[in-house]
């Protein structure tokens, strides 16, 4: 009688193949468009601030997990990609010190702690780059970063210019197609706008990133600057500045709908959206800060829990016996 | 196993199988010479059983365990008594088998025992409870369930199985007839059918209200076509019987008509194997027949480390044993490579939403998940609709974390009335 070792487990037996491994790949693939023209317009520097912070998210999530005696993930590369968010929004001229704790901050203080994986209630990317952007405000100031650089197009941060001179002052400088195919100054990975579409198209035609969140995000963008612009056009830079300026296609697509820190159901997911372009707006246009993207998601994520309890009613909730 | 397309902007579709347009007799497999039988009656050291080990068992053969239980079986076959011993399940419910030697010349020599079967319901559950296809006697001769509606599925709520398909295909008769008895024995007035819309029915059907269901899993679940067809809204935590309705395989019926045509019991069990490679095969085989017979009669090897599923791929179960016996109510049984068994994990819920946009009841799962975690059965009952559940597995398939959410859910329930059995 053969008593074979069967495998015991229990219902369903079937999986559609996706893991954890493959979210993060396809999130890191979809961001590769910006990437690569960010190392190409900004050129080694940019690869060796790139190389160090997926590294070193990597490295930080690797001790933490050592020193707490918990089984080692950075398999899933959860981290990884959040230390290429990270190092894709800052600039290419960033110090080695900077990256590093940039990580620490996000990987440690933004991830691990809330408890790891799928319990961070803010987006780990930017808390790190919040920290980083309040703490050494000249660092990442982007019109400094490349004073070094010799570029072919306007060498100034297009939302800063708009903030200091007014929308009709600079309204000549920055023509929509340079911003759209990356002729700024900006971050790493963020200034290519068509290539940030194209990894964002990807990631909803794949399934990886629900596609309400990005839409009602750019809508809420688009609505907000063209009221203000309607309002005062001298004064107010149009929707397309807005939008392919900043970190703003990088936030719809790749911030705002990470999984663990937005909503799943239909209504809270586009009132998300919609509420995180408008604080953006009003951050940008009333706020003191020139690009509000980064507090303006931080603030979205906070009243998540609070927006995700709209839901639909469950099957058989609420109904009376017949 | 069907992977998710590489465009995945909507929902998964998994679509319910077909069997072939004109179905070949199934495959019989042989009475095999050790018969193993379930008793759903646990077996007490302090108590004398009434059956014993070396005893002669008729063809047909009521078995009870103890003088007194209201749980039975019939033996298939006529031969002798070799084991009686104890039978765990998944949820670690105990149960009996029995292993009956068969006696080769006798059972094929001899007609089954003849019943006394009278036109009522409590007659037929004396004798016909464990029919092929298990028709559900013990529920409608209860007289504290009331049911007003029996519901006969054509259609087989687990995907892969094509068994209830093939019955309706092959014996639209039987079906007529046997809700020609159920009409006779019961009070029940209201008959419907669920018949697959794509599935080319050719009889006509005027004995009961014909439901056409979608070709979409979870479609054929009980509490889908209550909702669908019957507009009814289980409430959470209730079952059909609860509202007076009643699910009966096709199968079921099929045999019951047989029976009481006969005044005796059908032991053959109409059957899917799948094996490893997808191929589906039909057989009849004798209820209480080890699956290694099947495997055998069909070349299937299995392996250490492959999974062997009992039902469908969504909410069948796995069994430890290639002896584990075809039951009355096994209508598929699948056989998984080692190579194709996905992994599980302990990975938390990443918040992907991909359960809560696939959920036919609209639970929220990725907050479920979490309260289920942490064992916190009652607030998951009273917050975030653990009743509501369906048990379609759907959750667990796309999960992304590759959490098993159903298990959890399962668990939860299961707990959950233990605790309110013991307040």
């Amino acid at each position: 009688m053969n008593n074979n070792k069967l495998i015991v487990s229990h219902a369903p037996f079937w999986h559609d193949g996706d893991s954890l491994f493959t979210l993060n790949l396809n999130l890191m693939i979809a961001a590769l468009p910006a990437v690569i023209f960010g190392l190409v317009q900004f050129g080694m520097p940019a690869l060796g601030v790139l190389a160090l912070s997926l590294s070193s998210a990597m490295v930080w999530e690797y001790v933490i997990t050592l020193l707490s005696g918990k089984k080692a993930s950075i398999h899933d590369l959860d981290s990884a990609v959040i230390g290429l968010f990270l190092g894709m929004m800052l600039p290419a001229t960033a110090p080695w010190w900077l990256v590093i704790t940039g990580t620490f901050l996000a990987v440690v203080i933004g991830k691990i702690i809330f408890g790891g994986i799928g319990a961070n209630p803010f987006n780990p990317t930017l808390i790190g780059m919040a920290i980083l952007a309040l703490s050494w405000t000249t660092l990442l100031d982007f019109d400094a970063a490349y004073v070094n650089y010799d570029f072919d197009f306007t060498a100034l941060v297009p939302l800063a210019a708009v903030k200091a001179k007014g929308a009709l002052a600079v309204s000549d400088l920055f023509p929509l197609n340079d911003l759209m195919m990356g002729k700024q100054v900006g971050a790493i990975g963020t200034t290519f706008g068509l290539g940030l579409v194209i990894g964002g198209i990807y990631l909803i035609l794949r399934g990886f990133v629900r596609w309400e969140i990005p839409v009602s995000f750019i809508i809420g963008i688009v609505f907000t600057a063209l009221c203000f612009n309607l309002a005062n056009p001298d004064k107010y830079a149009g929707p397309m500045i807005h939008l392919f300026s900043g970190y703003t296609l990088f936030g719809a697509f790749f911030l705002a709908p990470e999984n663990s820190s937005s909503p799943v159901n239909r209504i809270p997911m586009l009132i998300f959206g919609f509420c995180a372009g408008l604080i953006i707006l009003l951050m940008r246009n009333i706020g003191v800060y020139e690009d509000g993207t980064v507090l303006g998601i931080l603030l979205l994520n906070l009243v998540n829990p609070l927006i995700d309890t709209i839901r639909p009613k469950a099957l058989g909730k609420g109904v009376n016996h017949a | 196993m069907i992977k998710r397309s590489f465009f995945a902007l909507t929902r998964p579709r998994l679509g319910y199988d077909m069997p072939e347009p004109d179905p070949k007799e199934p495959k019989a497999i042989p009475v095999p010479s050790n018969l193993i039988l379930l008793l759903h009656d646990p077996l007490d050291d302090a108590r004398e059983t009434f059956i014993k080990k070396g005893d002669k068992v008729e063809k047909g053969g009521k078995l009870h365990l103890y003088k007194d239980s209201k749980e039975y079986t019939i033996s298939p076959v006529a031969g002798t008594i070799k084991i009686i011993d104890t039978y765990s399940d998944d949820f670690g419910n105990t149960s009996t088998y029995l292993v009956i030697n068969t006696d080769q010349g006798l059972t094929a020599g001899t007609d089954d025992v003849q019943y006394e079967l009278k036109d009522t319901i409590a007659s037929a559950d004396e004798y016909l409870r464990t029919l092929p296809g298990a028709p559900p006697l013990k529920t409608l001769a209860d007289p504290d369930i009331k049911i007003d509606t029996i519901v006969i599925t054509c259609a087989d709520p687990d995907l892969l199985s094509t068994t209830h398909q093939y019955m309706a295909l092959k014996f639209m008769d039987g079906i007529k007839e046997g809700i020609g008895v159920l009409k006779r024995i019961t009070n029940v007035r209201k008959f419907c059918i669920t018949v697959p819309e794509n599935l080319n029915i050719k009889d006509e059907i005027d004995l009961a209200q014909v439901f056409r269901t979608s070709m979409i899993y979870p479609a054929n679940l009980p509490q889908m076509i209550l909702k669908d067809h019957l507009n009814m809204v289980l409430p959470a935590g209730k079952t059909p019987e609860d509202m007076g309705i009643c699910f009966m395989s096709a199968e079921a019926v099929v045999s019951l008509a047989r029976a009481y045509k006969t005044k005796a019991a059908c032991h053959e069990k109409v059957l899917t194997i799948i094996g490893k490679q997808g191929t589906p095969y039909r057989v009849t085989a004798v209820i209480g027949t080890p699956l290694r017979r099947i495997f055998n009669a069909f070349s299937i090897h299995v392996n250490d480390h492959d999974r062997l599923v009992i039902g469908g791929p969504m909410k069948g179960f796995s069994t430890y044993t290639v002896h584990h016996p075809v039951q009355p109510d096994t209508d598929t049984v699948i056989v998984q490579d080692r190579d194709n068994i996905p992994e599980l994990s302990d990975n938390p819920c990443v918040n992907c939403g991909k359960c809560v946009r696939i959920c036919p009841a609209h639970i929220p799962v990725n907050i479920l998940v979490r309260y289920l975690e942490a064992g916190l059965y009652q607030d998951a009952a009273d917050r975030y609709d653990l009743l509501s559940c369906i048990e379609c597995g759907l959750c667990a398939y796309v999960c992304t974390a590759r959490i098993p959410i159903y298990q959890y859910i399962r668990l939860g329930k299961h707990e959950l009335l233990k605790l309110n059995a013991d307040a």
